[in-house]
């Protein structure tokens, strides 16, 4: 096994000691080089049907768009991974910095170098696309042909130079034109081997063609012997390239994206060959994938603007002592704090006692899905597929307990070892349903299983603290009913896809229009935010009857409290008094823990006169902070009771 | 928790305390101590300092406490071995020392009880305190029952807990009855437990039912957290009369527990100068003397002129700048705060969907509980109506949750629970995932397998025939848990059940940390049975299961892929676009390679070093584009100016050492890499080169190829380690 065929996405930096090896990350990042063509055709504004919906942009404007859009939304997602832009057919030659057009690579333009993306390659893409602004006419098409070889070529070389090592190398080729050498055998041959080369290299080649004016994309004239099969998809797994093309509704664009975004997204394993011992003597090989993971802003660092240009302060980091001694590594322990010491292990002990068993998943039984606590959640599920590198007849077997868990509404448990030395957990095994299903609960989300973390005894926090007596349902539920049933998401379901996270999506809109020197904006659409006036239209009679029941029933019982409560406590007095050992704790007037009581010591001024045992006492009760000194609790009790008595 | 407690431990200290007694390999002394060293460092672990230890020691050879003055009697052999404190490891270590059995028998157990009781009286005072006194004895000494109710009443007043635990002490509860129990024996043990009997709150049990208990992990209760007080909306109601607003309290229901975490401690002094210390001993690992280290950052950018090529700066030249991609955008302190998208607290219902549409995989992380507000009757009776119209409608809420003013928003799924699951009427949330958290990844479908022209096969050897399909259903059926275990009265109840799971590292760490703490020189302990419980399916269920384990194994056909498949060599499965096109005809044709004398570029060293040995059809050819690949990494690495081209190199030498394991000879590798290190070593590759050995070659794992990697390779693993260092 390579290290490099081993991308595990080492992103659990919640493990704890785990260290990323720096080597190890670089390899699973991915590089993705658009490679767009430029031709007449390519360059023909779509003809005008008069519709206002239709078609605005050419072939090239929607690649060029689609580009665009990609690396900004890389930006934010893939802030690690590389994109370039190629463009091939111009008039023009361009490659790094030789601009001759002798050298090289005709009717090439490195549009962008593969690297990761910056302000200027974003700008430089928008100007091309929105104001139209080819000063540099750039967007001229070749009087003869490119040679398809010669991109080839170029595209090697960027990917050779620029990110050797990479775990991910894609070509995304967007063209019209499925013969680019009819007739020509002997080019056809030159790029046949060209595009071996890349295969050798390890580049995989994503095709996306365009068809114009219902013309159908012929792979087998020229395509068909540039493509090979992805070595490292799934099995079974058959990809032939989608066509885009407008009509149906779908602008170019719009199909193009849709086609693009299924693949741009480099699908990284979180581990791979895992043991999956579904029985003793039973066991077959998965991977593992993460594909709902929080993204958050890229975390900001410092810079040193002295020189000309701002540059990105490296921090090192040096071990001291009190005394300011830089101390070695040799001399490092690592200490666990304990009574005011701290208690050593020896690396090895160490070692060992964060070992909990091999790197495994193990069922060890089955239960009804219903058994697995709504409330049981800590923490993401990791998906699950399995592979035939290890044992042969993996798939069919984990098809099968596929099946049978979602036909029979069941959930494996087991004990769960990521890797070596991760911490172990206990998982139930929920499988998703097919997403092109009809009914589908998670269309955007692959058929599998999902390893779903339950949580340990540990993790459960105490509930002792609340008090919510179970109440019969009654006229409110009723009514409540209405509304609920009148305000259904869409689809009836929480679809993820229709709610961007509006605090990520404000950091990027204002670091964008920083670093592209834009308008700030001072507001943006968050879609988070409910439909009020669709609530109050749809429901606000409902709501509007409900709140005026509330308001009466609420009424009701406050009286019915407030008198039992009387009736009890003059009830309780006498016996109260003759308990000895609680006369010491009620001090001045009683402990004031009914609300009456507590508010008639604050209209007297007295609730100063309690212990700070007393204080802390009702207010824990009452679910105010505890915190500070007396003088702070009593101001904060009074506080409370002004304001909810 | 957080309340202050006071609690003496009174041990019997007496000659007959190192006995060893019903077959135990240890003495009495020695299995009480279990106990009480297991109590007292989860003490010292917590680090309170509100949590108070005393020690009285029953049957010392000395006298040492305050009763024992001439108006009293029976308070001889009675030593405070530590007044009430908080506990820490030089206590500890104090208390230690005074552990050992003496030559007396003669101390009254109940004298001790009073000793401790005046260390509460006296320490706590008047105070809120809990107060707690837990004697450990075999009742061997005499008892003296005169004052014992006298006792009870005045450890009432004082509000104590009287804990007693016997070493063989009779308890029919629990199941042991000693077999031939001295007649003093069983009369002290009676009147501990009328003792016990008389206290408002007291146990009376036996050491070998508290030691067993020992085993089952405490869970460190936390106090609870009020992440949100405010209103749950529905609508708008500043902008809508019809709106709703439901004042409600969020607590944490779940939040993961997280190990001991350990901090960088070095000896102040430095390493020991005078004597050499071998590479096992190093620093002391005990934690006397060791300090925490600080860190100390500094800040450096890249200079050309400054030597090295580095030079620092200062922290207040410093801005704070995000990246948008690889471009660097400073940020001032005041547009800092415009990165920050501007929220209100707030907790409003977007919609409702229907339970069966949601999937449990979805949540993102823990969950929280929602309850009405105290003492608010209106806020009680809204939200009960609430969840009782979402339970009888099978309906979640789905609400946006922003905790306070300029926190991010959440979405949260709300979950009714009408006092279900727990006892309480509640909501219980989860966070669920946003546009930007969802990666699209594409996986073929489970159920069928698409060809490459486009058909739909149903079977086929990945999908499962009918066969495995019933094997898989008979073996999931035999093997459910979910009424496999015991409730406490013995009926069947859910195996596994979240209560019995146990985080086995925070357990096993801290059973290690109070391990050592106690005995600095014992080996680790071996990991707690109860929490390895479930790390394999129960043995008799799986005996139950056999035949349907075996249909399944039968069925499923999985085979083992061999460890090595053997190299390329011979196989003649060459890879081919989707044309079909006989690619390795056309490279022959177009990239005629005279044998012996291949060339390969460096601009394209990756592609023609594979495709040459793909057809190469002797070891001399081999040898000799190896050599050549050999060069061109060489030459990669000496143009490098800094480390540019080191990545280029390494994946070069990652496809060579890679191509010669599947080529069977690995020797080829093994010397080029031992000359490569040597080059690099000593620069004399132009330069400094250490760089590309420890990072790219060291950390990119391509050092020497193991007989584990090849059968033909000399190269043990233990060699190729030693290679590495």
């Amino acid at each position: 096994m390579s290290w490099r065929k081993d991308q595990d996405e080492r992103l659990d930096g919640d493990e704890g000691d785990e260290e990323l090896d720096e080597n190890d990350y670089k390899t699973q990042k991915d590089a993705v080089l658009f490679a767009i063509d430029v031709s007449k055709s390519m360059l023909k504004p779509p003809q005008n049907t008069g519709d206002k919906k239709a078609d605005k942009d050419s072939a090239l404007t929607a690649a060029l768009t689609c580009a665009y859009q990609i690396m900004q939304q890389r930006i934010i997602s893939q802030p690690k991974d590389m994109m370039g832009v190629l463009l091939f057919g111009t008039e023009k030659s361009k490659f790094r910095d030789d601009s001759g057009n002798g050298t090289g690579y005709p009717h090439c333009y490195l549009l962008s170098d593969l690297d990761i993306p910056g302000a200027e390659d974003v700008k430089k893409l928008k100007a091309l696309i929105e104001d139209g602004d080819d000063e540099d006419e750039i967007m001229v098409p070749s009087k003869e042909p490119v040679i398809m070889s010669n991109m080839l070529f170029c595209a090697n070389q960027v990917f050779t130079t620029n990110a050797a090592n990479f775990g991910s190398r894609r070509l995304f080729i967007v063209t019209d034109n499925d013969d680019p050498h009819a007739g020509d055998k002997q080019a056809k041959s030159s790029a046949a081997v060209r595009a071996k080369d890349l295969y050798d290299l390890g580049v995989v080649i994503e095709l996306f063609p365009i068809s114009r004016e219902d013309k159908k994309f012929d792979l087998s004239k020229f395509y068909d012997d540039i493509i090979y099969r992805n070595p490292a998809a799934e099995a079974g797994q058959s990809e032939s390239p989608k066509t885009s093309k407008s009509g149906d509704g779908l602008t170019l664009l719009n199909s193009l994206i849709s086609n693009i975004n299924s693949k741009q997204t480099p699908k990284r394993s979180y581990f791979s060959n895992l043991p999956f011992e579904l029985a003793p003597g039973l066991t077959i090989s998965i991977k593992g994938y993460m594909p709902l993971n929080r993204q958050t802003p890229t975390r900001s660092c410092y810079v040193y603007e002295g020189e000309e240009q701002a540059q990105v302060v490296q921090s090192e980091t040096a071990q001291v002592d009190f005394a300011a001694r830089t101390v070695e590594k040799s001399e490092l322990r690592k200490g666990y704090k304990f009574g005011g010491e701290h208690i050593c292990f020896k690396p090895e002990e160490l070692a060992e006692l964060k070992q909990m068993g091999k790197k495994t998943l193990r069922i060890i039984g089955f239960k009804k899905r219903s058994k697995i606590p709504s409330w049981a959640s800590v923490k993401k599920s990791i998906f699950i597929f399995p592979s035939e590198e290890q044992y042969v007849g993996s798939t069919r077997v984990f098809s099968a307990l596929w099946q049978k868990l979602l036909k029979d509404d069941k959930v494996g448990i087991a004990w769960f070892v990521a890797r070596e030395n991760a911490h172990p957990v206990m998982v139930a095994i929920f499988p998703s349903g097919n997403p092109d299903d009809e009914e589908a609960n998670t269309p955007y989300l692959p058929a599998g299983l999902w390893l779903y973390p339950l949580p340990f005894a540990d993790d459960v926090r105490s509930v002792d603290h609340v008090t919510a007596p179970p109440r019969p349902a009654d006229e409110l539920t009723d009514q409540m009913r209405q509304v609920i049933q009148n305000l259904q998401l869409p689809k009836a379901m929480y679809d993820p896809r229709k709610y961007p996270n509006p605090s990520l999506q404000w950091h990027y809109k204002i670091l964008q229009a920083k670093a592209l020197d834009e308008e700030t904006p001072d507001a943006m659409d968050d879609v988070t935010l409910p439909k009020y006036r669709q609530i109050d239209k749809r429901v606000g009679g409902y709501l509007a009857e409900w709140k005026e029941m509330l308001a009466k029933k609420a009424n009701d019982l406050q009286n019915t409290r407030a008198f039992k409560r009387e009736f009890e406590e003059d009830d309780e007095r006498p016996a109260k008094r003759a308990k000895p050992s609680k006369k010491a704790a009620s001090g001045g007037g009683g402990p004031a823990n009914s609300n009456a009581d507590l508010k008639k010591a604050f209209e007297q001024g007295t609730l100063g006169k309690m212990t700070v045992a007393e204080l802390k006492d009702i207010m824990a009760s009452k679910g105010i902070s505890t915190a500070g000194r007396k003088a702070e609790l009593v101001e904060r009790l009074e506080q409370w009771v002004e304001e909810n008595l | 928790m957080a309340d202050k407690e006071a609690t003496v431990y009174v041990i019997d200290l007496g000659e007959s305390m190192a006995d060893c007694h019903n077959g135990r390999n240890e003495s009495d002394l020695e299995f009480g101590m279990r106990y009480i060293w297991d109590k007292i460092t989860t003490t010292v672990a917590a680090s309170r300092k509100t949590w108070n230890v005393g020690v009285v020691g029953l049957n010392t050879d000395e006298t040492n406490n305050n009763e024992n003055r001439e108006e009293y009697q029976g308070y001889e052999n009675i030593s405070v071995l530590q007044e009430l404190g908080p506990m820490t490891m030089a206590s500890l270590r104090a208390l230690k020392s005074k552990i050992e059995p003496s030559s007396t028998s003669s101390a009254d157990a109940i004298s001790a009880i009073v000793v401790a009781l005046r260390m509460i009286q006296t320490f706590t005072k008047k105070l809120k305190y809990k107060r707690k006194i837990i004697v450990v004895t075999n009742g061997e000494s005499p008892i003296d029952d005169d004052q014992s109710e006298e006792v009870a009443n005045m450890l009432n007043d004082v509000g104590i807990e009287l804990i007693v635990l016997g070493v063989d002490f009779d308890d029919a509860e629990y199941g042991f009855k000693e077999e031939d129990k001295p007649r003093h024996k069983e009369q002290n043990e009676k009147i501990l437990k009328t003792l016990v009997d008389h206290c408002e709150s007291g146990a009376f049990g036996t050491m070998a039912q508290a030691v067993e208990e020992l085993a089952t992990p405490r869970i460190k209760s936390v106090r609870p957290f009020k992440a949100y007080d405010g209103p749950l909306t529905l609508g708008d109601p500043q902008k809508y009369p019809s709106a709703l607003s439901i004042q409600v309290e969020r607590y944490f229901k779940t939040k993961r527990a997280t190990p001991p975490s350990a901090s960088n401690v070095a000896n102040p002094n430095g390493p020991p100068q005078t004597q050499v210390w071998n590479e096992d001993d190093g620093v002391p690992f005990s934690g006397v003397g060791l300090q925490p280290v600080k860190q100390l950052r500094t800040y450096r950018i890249e200079d050309s002129k400054a030597a090295g090529g580095k030079k620092d700066v200062d922290m207040e030249d410093l801005a704070k700048a995000y990246q948008y991609g690889r471009t660097v955008v400073p940020f001032g302190k005041s547009e800092e705060d415009y990165l920050k998208y501007e929220t209100t607290k707030s907790f409003t219902i977007i919609g409702f969907v229907p339970m069966s549409s949601y999937e449990p995989f979805l949540n993102m992380g823990e969950t929280g509980l929602i309850v009405a507000q105290k003492v608010n009757e209106e806020a009680e009776l809204g939200l009960s109506a609430l969840i009782h119209a979402l339970h009888e409608l099978e309906s979640y809420a789905v609400a946006r949750y922003v905790n306070k003013d300029k926190a991010p928003p959440q979405i949260l799924l709300l979950k009714p629970n009408p006092a279900i699951e727990d006892d309480i009427e509640c909501l219980y949330d989860i966070p669920l995932p946003f546009a930007e958290d969802v990666r699209s990844y594409q996986f073929p479908p489970l159920d069928k397998v698409l060809t490459i022209t486009g058909n739909v096969l149903t079977e086929h050897r990945l999908l499962p025939n009918n066969d495995l399909q019933q094997a898989m259903s008979d073996y999931v059926d035999a093997m459910d848990l979910t009424e496999y275990g015991q409730d406490d009265d013995g009926h069947p109840a859910e195996y596994a059940p979240i209560d019995d799971l146990y985080n086995p590292v925070i357990h096993h760490m801290n059973q290690a940390i109070r391990n050592r703490a106690v005995n600095p020189d014992a080996p680790l302990p071996p990991v707690a049975e109860i929490l390895t419980r479930f790390t394999h399916p129960p043995e008799p269920l799986l005996a139950k299961a056999k035949t349907e384990i075996d249909g399944l194994i039968q069925a499923a056909e999985v085979k083992k892929v061999p460890p090595k498949v053997q190299g390329k060599r011979g196989r003649k499965d060459t890879v081919k676009p989707l044309s079909g096109l006989d690619i390795d005809a056309l490279l022959s044709e177009t990239r005629p390679r005279t044998k012996k004398t291949p060339i390969i570029s460096t601009e394209n060293a990756i592609p023609e070093f594979k495709q040459i040995l793909e057809t190469a059809e002797d070891d001399e050819t081999i040898e000799i584009a190896a050599k050549q690949m050999g060069n061109i990494i060489c030459k990669l690495v000496s143009d490098s100016f800094a480390d540019v081209l080191y990545p280029r190199a390494a994946e070069n030498l990652r496809v060579m050492r890679e191509e010669l394991i599947n080529m069977e000879v690995p020797t080829l590798y093994n010397k080029y890499i031992t000359k490569l290190k040597e080059s690099l070593l000593s620069g004399n590759l132009n330069g400094d080169r250490r760089e590309m050995w420890f990072r790219w070659i060291v950390g990119g794992r391509l050092g020497l190829i193991t007989q584990d990697e090849s059968e033909v390779s000399e190269v043990s693993e233990n060699e190729a380690k030693a290679f590495l260092k």
